[in-house]
Formats: C-alpha cells, structure tokens, sequence
C-alpha cells in the first residue's frame, strides 16, 4: 500500500518535470547544431 | 472536519513511515511555483491582446507588463518574511494550501485582468496574489524537509529546491502548448491558458497539501545517531526567529545570499542577448533560446548536486567554491568571448548558473546548521529579502551597466565586460561574509521553559 502509494507521488511529480526536461533539451540542442 | 485534516496534528506521521513519501509533496508545491521563472512566456502576448499578431496602440508596453514577474518576486520575499512565523505554526499542510489557493487565484484574478483588459488588476493577481502564493509556498515545506533528513538536510532541500528551477522548464512549454490549443480568430489563448493554468496548478498542489507529513517530535531515522563530535558551525541549539535577524550571522548570511543570487540573476535575464551580442552573427536567436534553456537545466541540477555535496563538505566550504570559482569563471568571460569559444563561454556559465541554483538550495540547510531546526522555515522565510533586492539589484546592474557601455561608444560585443568584474566584486564581498561566520553566542540560545525541580 505504502509502495504503491510512493510510486504514485513520484510518478506524478516525476513524468512532468521528464517532459519539461525533454522538451528543454532539444531546444537546447539548437545550439549546437 | 476539514479545520482538522489541515490541522499540524493531522500531518504527524505514524511510526514506520517512508520519509520518502515527503520529498514528492515538497516537489509538487515547488514545481508548480517554479512557473514563476518562465513568466516571459507570456509577456510578449499579454502585448498583443488587442492587436493580436502585432501590438496596437491600445496594447500594454513591454515595459509595463514586465512589471508583473519583478512583482511576483519582490512580494515573493516580503511574504516568505511576513508569513513564515505562521507556516512555522500553522503546519505545512494548511500552508501548502493557502499558497495553493493565492497562487492559482492570482492566475484566475489576472484572467480577469486580461478579460477587462485591466493591467492593475493582473499586478494585483499575479504580482501581489501570486506572489503570495509563491512566498508562502517556497518555504512551507523546507522546515519539514530538515526534520525528516536531519542526516541530509542539504540533500533533502535541494531536492525541494530543485523543484522551483524545474518548474520552469514544465511551464515554458506548457504555456506555448495551452496558447496554441485556445488560439482563435479573435483572441491569442492568453485569458484561456491564465484560467487553465490556475485549475492545472491548484490541483496539483494539492498533492502536495495531501501527502505531506510531519515527523513526532521525538523521530529519528533508524540507525542514525547525531555526531558525536560537533562540527564547529553546526548547532544543536535553537534561536527563535526574532532573535535570529538580530545577530550578525543573519546579516552575514543575507549578504552571502544576496550576492550569489544577484551575480546570477542578471546573466538569466540577459542571457539571450547576451550571447548573441558577443558571439555576433555566430549565434542565431533559436540557438540562444538553446542556451537559456541549457542554463536552466544546470539551474536545477545545480540546486540538487550542489546542496547534496554541501553535506559532505559543509555549507561555509560549499559557498567558498561558489564565490571562489564564481569570482574565476566570470574574470574569463570576456576572454573567453574574445577567444570566439562558444563551447567554453557556454560551459562558463553553465557552471556559474549551477552554482546560482546551488546557491538557493544550501541556504536552507545552512541556516538550520547556525539557528538549528526550531525556527528554520520562518529564518528562511525572512533571508528571502534578500531575493527580493536581488531580483531588482540583477538585472539593473547588467542592463543599466550595458547601456551605458554602448553609449560610450564600445561595441557590444565587448559591452558586458565590465559588467563581468563587477559580479566578481559582489561575489568577493559575499566570499568575505561566508568566512566571517561564527556559531551563534549562546546568550541567543533558545531555553525551554524551566519545569522545576
């Protein structure tokens, strides 16, 4: 129960903060092209 | 029922809890918040409401609307210092939610705004509301933190902290995407996406509001045994907050945070033109919207690696490096500049930015070391300030500085060199406040209330 509510919180803020990641590298990698 | 679920008693976690579960409802009110840095997203909209494509005569200046993020910021320190005796009281979960509730209604009240075309109203929103929200938002989960790692206090607020330099990175992208999808004939999405926004962030707070817990007072983590051998600026004693700001250590310490943030806060706001002004027709304006994105990732990693070592190394020793390191990365800009090294300048200030990030995270950590756990959030809250003076000190001195170098007929390519050496002399005067630090007397020692004999 505790598991699987610890892989919720961090899922939640987890997926957000890849997507934003992601989508902040490949406009970063404008620079070096 | 509801005064009760809010309630601190409410939060205390039961024995055995994963202190783990903590970090993510820190992570949900910070990612959130963080939105704040990607503000700009909107400022050449908010130009165009009439006008739509291009600015109508009727349509607010850039000038103006800029007004609203320098708001945010300077209310953001003045409430974290006005509030923090009461998130100390209140809890983090009844404070989460108030900081849930002016952030998002910030957003909704500057729909308003946008819908009246009323720029005042957007100020109070965002500016004030908003700026509550953030104030109150930004420090209601970090005593919390260092009670549950007093092992990795660093780690545990970097980890936090992080969370507000991430939130950018979700909010520039979500912005462009939400003004893209409500775009019509007759409206550029902003109003839609403010609405949108201020539902999308409340609720997610509201996580946040939900999972988080307090350790009992008496918790520690298994196995963990504080040092026996006492660090010399690390205190097992307490100061309560209006004490706190009456010694000179809080001084020193607002100078170390004041200058660190405020060497760093210019490069962000210019770091755009910037790059593209030294590195002349080398440096397309999609590549530096590349490069601010880059700081920002080193903006968020810095504040998570950075305060994870000041565990290791201590908080003074951490600060050293900043200013140390700073001081040298920032005397080589210009030759790097003059070099033509693109590759290095941009590695220079990927550094410089860590350090900036880093340099928001240890603080926390570094107070709870000198004033000890009691008071922490509310100390915190009050260091802010000195964001608030940094957020305006910043970009004045690298825009008024720049301005004048041009005016004086200096290319610009060259125009931010002096600009470079004045950072290193504020970050000088905060390597001497960092050493100039001493425990506490312990004439300001919090005592417990004698219970007799």
């Amino acid at each position: 129960m505790r598991t699987t509510r610890g892989i919720f919180l961090w899922l939640a803020v987890g997926v957000p903060l890849l997507w934003g990641v992601t989508k902040t590298l490949q406009n970063a990698l404008k620079l070096f092209q | 029922m509801a005064t009760s679920f809010l309630d601190r008693a409410s939060t205390v976690a039961p024995p055995g809890y994963d202190r783990f579960l903590v970090p993510p409802a820190a992570l949900a009110v910070h990612l959130s918040i963080g939105q704040a840095y990607a503000f700009s997203t909107f400022n050449l909209p908010l130009t165009r409401l009439i006008g739509l494509n291009h600015s109508a005569p009727d349509d607010w200046k850039l000038t103006e609307v800029g007004w609203i993020f320098s708001i945010a910021i300077v209310v953001l320190g003045l409430s974290a210092a006005l509030f923090g005796r009461w998130v100390e009281r209140a809890g983090p979960r009844k404070s989460m939610l108030a900081a849930a509730v002016c952030f998002a209604g910030g957003f909704i009240v500057s729909a308003l705004g946008i819908k009246g075309h009323q720029l005042w109203l957007i100020y109070l929103g965002y500016g004030v509301l908003g700026g509550c929200g953030l104030g109150i938002g930004y420090i209601s989960p970090v005593s919390t933190l260092i009670k549950w790692f007093p092992d990795r206090p660093g780690m545990a607020t970097g980890m936090a902290i992080m969370g507000f330099g991430g939130g950018a990175l979700i909010a520039a992208p979500l912005s462009l995407l939400l003004m893209e999808h409500f775009k019509t004939a007759t409206s550029n999405g902003v109003l839609e996406t403010f609405v949108t926004m201020g539902v999308i962030y409340f609720m997610f707070m509201m996580i946040g509001v939900y999972a988080v817990r307090v350790p009992a007072p008496d918790w520690k983590p298994a196995g963990w045994t504080p040092p026996v051998k006492p660090q010399r600026l690390v205190t097992e004693a307490h100061v309560a907050v209006d004490v706190a700001w009456r010694t000179r250590q809080f001084w020193f310490l607002w100078v170390v945070l004041c200058m660190n943030v405020t060497a760093g806060i210019g490069v962000i706001g210019q770091a755009s033109p910037m790059i593209q002004e030294i590195f002349s027709g080398r440096v397309t304006p999609a590549a530096a919207a590349g490069f601010v994105g880059l700081l920002s990732l080193f903006n968020m990693g810095g504040r998570f690696i950075w305060a994870a070592i000041s565990d290791y190394i201590g908080r003074r020793n951490t600060y050293v490096v900043f200013f140390g390191l700073g001081i040298l990365l920032y005397s080589s800009v210009p030759a790097l500049g003059h070099l033509g090294s693109i590759s290095l300048f941009v590695a220079a200030f990927a550094v410089i930015l860590s350090m900036y990030g880093g340099g928001f995270a240890t603080i926390p950590a570094y107070l709870r070391d000198v004033f000890g756990t009691m008071h922490v959030g509310a100390i915190h809250g009050r260091l802010l300030t000195a964001w608030s003076v940094a957020g305006v000190l910043g970009p004045v001195l690298v825009n008024y500085i720049r301005q004048y170098q041009i005016d004086s007929g200096i290319p610009k390519a060259q125009a931010y060199s002096v600009t470079m050496y004045i950072m290193c002399i504020l970050l000088l005067i905060g390597l001497i406040c960092d050493l100039a630090m001493r425990p506490v007397d312990a004439k300001h020692h919090h005592r417990l209330p004698s219970t007799g004999p």
